[in-house]
């Protein structure tokens, strides 16, 4: 029954967003705009149908209505309820459904946020959204259609898969992750919708998109960084990123993306690089989903590879319509969509943003070979071959350091030109932290040179974006007197993208730092223990208390109570690495214990055990300076939150000709003084 | 719009198009399998779970591969602790009754499982058309080299293995090899008597 | 005059990323073989680095949990192979499952295996009766509800 509402809602809101999708040409070309109205209806009414549809989804998983398709094939009556509801995107069916929830949240939003403002540019960006949306309206009404009635119905389902329901993690991982990507397809709508309105020759499509674009970049950050931290704590190999193609998924978006984030500021402040701008928004959207194709129809083999379906044609045809599209009117556009806008000087912030997307291209092109390579292979020499980890820790870690080196560079250096004894003045204070970071990292046993590059460049970025904040505090306590707090926070209140974005800077550092040093440092030992006996892995002792085994509604658990052993041979701790076997699967889920601190993790995983309980078989790691890793996921939030409510509401109000570039007077106080260098003055640049 | 343009950037989309496409044409979680082509392992199992109606063989009767050449046989393994399983079985079912007055046989082989759970199985899905046999120790599916199930094996008349499937089968893709494999057979034939039922 | 330079040198750079791209795959693909593949090449396939995809064959796995040796036989119906790993296997590892196994062959013909991955995929198999975990490790419960 509930089913059968479901199914008949979604059947509506394709009609709806097909109807919306060519009735907004119409209404343009004819001249209608009143018509506009009845488009914004439909992406509303598509919103409401899709909503009644997931919401369903949760009701069928939560009653184990097993005469629902997907509850029959991922609920099971002994799950518990978290991990039931959570499963609405454990599998495929649910997963498209929940991705064109959040496609319809975001279309929603748009209509909401943008409607009023004049011109064809939302109008033709509602339409590229609702095209989209059609596309997964059709996967949800046809192949995969997760409300097929069940008959008969079974008794019990056999419950998700298991290693998604062995970890909290799964309940935030996914839904940041499609936050992210989904958010993706509103940037990429404003830029097919400016070229369909002839407004792809202003800059004012991407003051509309970036908003969009940062707030997905956010979400992609976390739910990347959130992917680590899952894998980490539930594959038990102690690592969080293993270069699967899964992973470089999610990691190629991010890349344009945030190389976006850094060339609409030169496209806005030097009229530079419009045409790049665009491009790198389409490219991010068709990142999306490729990654989305490539992790879902199967393509590619993958240990994350949960799912596959005849879904992979009619993604292969999606992708192709979008490819051939974008590139036709991105192409065919190019020569007016150009900007003539001339690079300042060599030793100026927007030459590190050129090389910036240059470095953050090729890491992409990187990856992106990468990942498809073995498909190629077969495709053209007819072998089965995998890339190993070496080629991409080999290809794409130089560029990254280098990377880190320039995030370093760019804060320190103002807008248009500065002279070489200026830029030398600027660029000295920060390099004395690298050396010390370098030499602490080089005593500490770092040899190889991308680490220990990579520690002093991690020191020179943290200095040069820390004493921006510094300047710029030092200056309004010695103007104003206001206290050292005050100053900081009425700093970054007074340009919240700017600073926004060196926070962001500092929380990527915390994450390079992290996984530096916990590569780099990391110490593992394994061994069978019979209780009493100890285990030494770089200064940290464990010894094995017992062995148990614990009977839970949905799975059995046999765990090792391990001590853990202080200096003087005081028990500190407890941990409990345990394994899970699940009633669907004779492959346990092994349960690493992780004991955190602010200088790394102690890892245990049981890897084996007698079945009398006589011994067991442990692996520990230390792994230095990891929750380093999960702390500058949250700063990087915090930065990209600080970015995005910057300023009045002015990227909607009506069609600014000139660039609305944020301006420190507007928000009530005082403009930074003069010894602050960089770009609060260059902002008022047209 | 320059269309010399924008025709040139079109030529750029199809390598990697034309890549992806070509991503579909084989299995990539399938560990190459150096079956097809080759000649089927025999087998020599006992049926458990008779069947129903024309494709009926008696309980405990024996099944031979060897008997069955000159038919297209579909071997396929499953077990009822199988997820996917419930997925394919309803296809596969009737799939094997559309073809019952045909030179074809499906005999499912249980893969790791008792053949208790399995009986009550098929009925809680409402019935099974064809035959199921019981794989002791599991000889038969090594020979196989399956890997887990549901996996689809179709032998042709000439005891060659034509196709393997991994995961659960698809009536149209069984349809579409069973058809090619059938000597002068007009393929679309068993099809309309299901219709008409 | 300036434009058609910018043009050679963004092709230069972009022809020796490519470079760099695809001599680095070269180097770094890892080829993925069953062991009658891996068999056939002889001599070449000694000490190079593969992944090796079968089925472990029933019977064959034998582990010393104090020396944390692990040897098995992988087969894929045709011909196989004889493996070795030190470190605890995955404690799902099985007989008569699918396993891609990564590593070399060392000297003496023997699989060394560095990394053991186990197939995840939808086809799981759920224990036979009588191989529940609360079942096998009975007395692990027993003790502990105790």
């Amino acid at each position: 029954m509930i089913g059968l509402i479901a199914h008949n809602a979604l059947l509506v809101s394709l009609a709806a967003v097909a109807f919306g999708a060519i009735l907004t040409p119409v209404a343009i070309r004819t001249g209608r705009r009143e018509w506009l109205q009845l488009v914004y209806g439909a992406v509303y009414t598509n919103f409401l149908l899709v909503s009644i549809a997931a919401v369903s989804m949760v009701v069928a998983l939560v009653t184990h209505d097993f005469s629902v398709s997907y509850v029959a094939a991922v609920g099971s009556r002994s799950t518990p309820l978290l991990f039931t509801i959570i499963s609405l995107w454990g599998a495929l069916e649910g997963s498209i459904l929940f991705w064109a929830w959040v496609l319809g949240l975001y279309s929603a939003a748009v209509v909401a946020l943008h409607r009023r403002r004049p011109g064809n540019l939302v109008p033709y960006a509602v339409m590229t959204l609702l095209a989209v949306a059609a596309f997964f309206a059709v996967l949800l009404v046809g192949p995969a259609d997760p409300f097929l009635p069940v008959s008969p119905v079974p008794a019990d389902g056999p419950g998700p898969n298991t290693l998604l329901q062995n970890h909290i993690l799964m309940a935030v991982h996914p839904p940041l992750l499609y936050l992210g990507y989904v958010g993706m397809s509103v940037p990429f709508a404003f830029a097919l919708g400016a070229i369909f309105s002839n407004e792809a020759a202003t800059n004012d499509w991407s003051i509309l998109s970036r908003r969009w674009m940062l707030t997905s970049w956010g979400f992609l950050s976390a739910a990347i960084i959130a992917g680590m931290w899952w894998s980490y704590e539930v594959l038990g190999w102690g690592g969080y990123w293993a270069w699967d193609p899964v992973e470089n998924a999610s990691f190629l978006p991010w890349l344009t993306a945030t190389a976006y984030l850094h060339s609409v500021m030169v496209q806005e402040r030097r009229n530079m690089l419009r045409l790049w701008t665009l491009n790198l928004c389409v490219a991010t959207f068709v990142l999306t989903i490729l990654g989305t194709f490539l992790t879902r129809s199967g393509i590619l083999s993958s240990v994350h590879a949960f799912t596959t379906g005849a879904i992979g044609y009619y993604f292969l045809s999606f992708i192709a319509i979008v490819l051939v599209t974008t590139l036709v009117l991105v192409a065919g556009n190019s020569e007016r969509i150009q900007t003539k806008g001339k690079l300042g000087g060599a030793a100026s912030r927007e030459t590190v943003f050129l090389l910036n997307n240059l470095f953050l291209t090729a890491v992409m092109l990187t990856v992106l070979v990468g990942t498809l390579y073995p498909l190629v292979a077969e495709a053209v020499r007819g072998v089965k071959v995998s890339v190993g980890v070496p080629f991409f820790n080999r290809m794409a870690l130089p560029a990254m350091v280098a990377l880190l080196f320039l995030m370093g560079v760019g804060p320190a250096l103002p807008w248009g030109s500065t002279t070489w004894a200026d830029a030398r003045k600027r660029l000295y204070p920060p390099g004395i932290a690298a050396v010390i970071l370098g030499a602490i990292a080089v005593i500490a046993g770092a040899r190889s040179i991308y680490a220990i590059l990579a520690f002093a460049f991690v020191g020179y970025a943290a200095m040069s974006n820390l004493r921006e904040f510094w300047i710029g505090m030092r200056a309004r306590h010695r103007a104003h007197g206001e206290s050292w707090p005050t100053a900081l926070l009425r700093l970054i209140a007074g340009n919240r993208r700017r600073y926004g974005g060196y926070i962001a800077h500092i929380g990527v550092l915390f994450v390079a730092l992290g996984i530096t040093a916990s590569a780099t440092f990391r110490s593992e030992r394994e061994a069978t223990l019979t209780p009493g006996q100890t285990l030494t892995v770089a200064g940290h002792t464990v010894r094995l208390k017992n062995l148990w085994g614990r009977e839970e509604p949905q799975r059995s658990v046999i765990g090792a109570t391990m001590d853990v052993l202080g200096r003087n041979g005081t028990v500190i701790g407890t941990m409990e690495p345990r394994m899970n076997y699940y009633r669907v699967s004779d492959q346990p889920v092994p349960t690493p214990d992780v004991r955190s601190s602010i200088w790394g993790d102690l890892y245990v995983n049981l890897m084996a055990f007698e079945s009398s309980g006589a011994n067991a078989t442990v692996k520990v790691i230390v792994e230095p300076f990891v929750p380093w890793i999960w702390f500058g996921g949250l700063v990087i939030v915090i930065g990209a939150i600080t970015g995005l409510f910057y300023g009045p509401r002015g990227a909607t109000a009506p069609a600014p000709t000139t660039n609305p570039a944020p301006n420190i007077g507007r928000s009530g106080t005082a403009p930074v003084l003069a010894p602050n260098p960089a770009p609060s003055i260059a902002s008022a640049d047209p | 719009m320059n269309w010399k343009r924008a025709a040139i950037a079109v030529l750029a989309a199809a390598p990697p198009i034309a890549l992806f496409a070509y991503g579909f044409s084989r299995d990539p979680a399938a560990i190459p399998s150096p079956l097809p082509g080759h000649a089927a392992p025999e087998f020599t199992l006992a049926v458990f779970a008779p069947g129903e109606g024309p494709l009926t063989r008696p309980l405990g009767d024996t099944v031979r591969l060897r008997e069955l050449a000159g038919k297209v046989v579909v071997v396929n393994f499953w077990a009822s602790w199988c997820g996917p399983c419930r997925a394919e079985h309803a296809g596969l079912s009737e799939t094997a009754r559309q073809y019952a007055g045909k030179p074809v046989r499906f005999i499912g082989v249980l893969y790791n499982d008792g053949a208790a759970a399995a009986r009550e199985w098929i009925t809680q899905m409402g019935g099974q058309s064809y035959p199921a046999v019981m794989d002791l120790r599991s000889l038969t599916a090594i020979d196989y080299g399956v890997y887990g199930v549901p996996e689809t094996y179709i032998v042709d008349a000439s005891g060659r293995i034509a196709y393997k499937h991994v995961g659960p089968i698809p009536p149209s893709v069984l349809r579409q090899w069973i058809d090619s494999l059938l000597p002068n057979a007009t393929a679309s034939e068993g099809i309309p008597r299901a219709v008409v039922r | 005059m300036k434009r058609k330079w910018i043009t050679v040198g963004a092709g230069v750079i972009v022809a020796v990323f490519a470079w760099l791209l695809f001599g680095g795959l070269e180097k770094n693909v890892v080829f993925f073989l069953t062991p009658q593949e891996l068999l056939a090449k002889g001599t070449d396939g000694v000490g190079v680095p593969v992944r090796l995809g079968g089925q472990v064959k029933p019977g064959s796995v034998k582990w010393n949990a104090q020396t944390l040796d692990l040897r098995f036989i992988v087969t894929d119906g045709a011909r196989e192979m004889q493996a070795h790993s030190t470190g605890a296997p995955p404690q799902m590892f099985r007989d008569g499952m699918g396993v891609v196994v990564e590593g070399r062959v060392g000297a003496g013909g023997v699989f060394e295996a560095t990394g053991l991955m186990v197939k995840h995929s939808n086809e799981y198999r759920a224990p036979k009766p009588g191989e529940e975990a609360h079942e096998k490790y009975k007395t692990l419960m027993k003790q502990s509800s105790q």
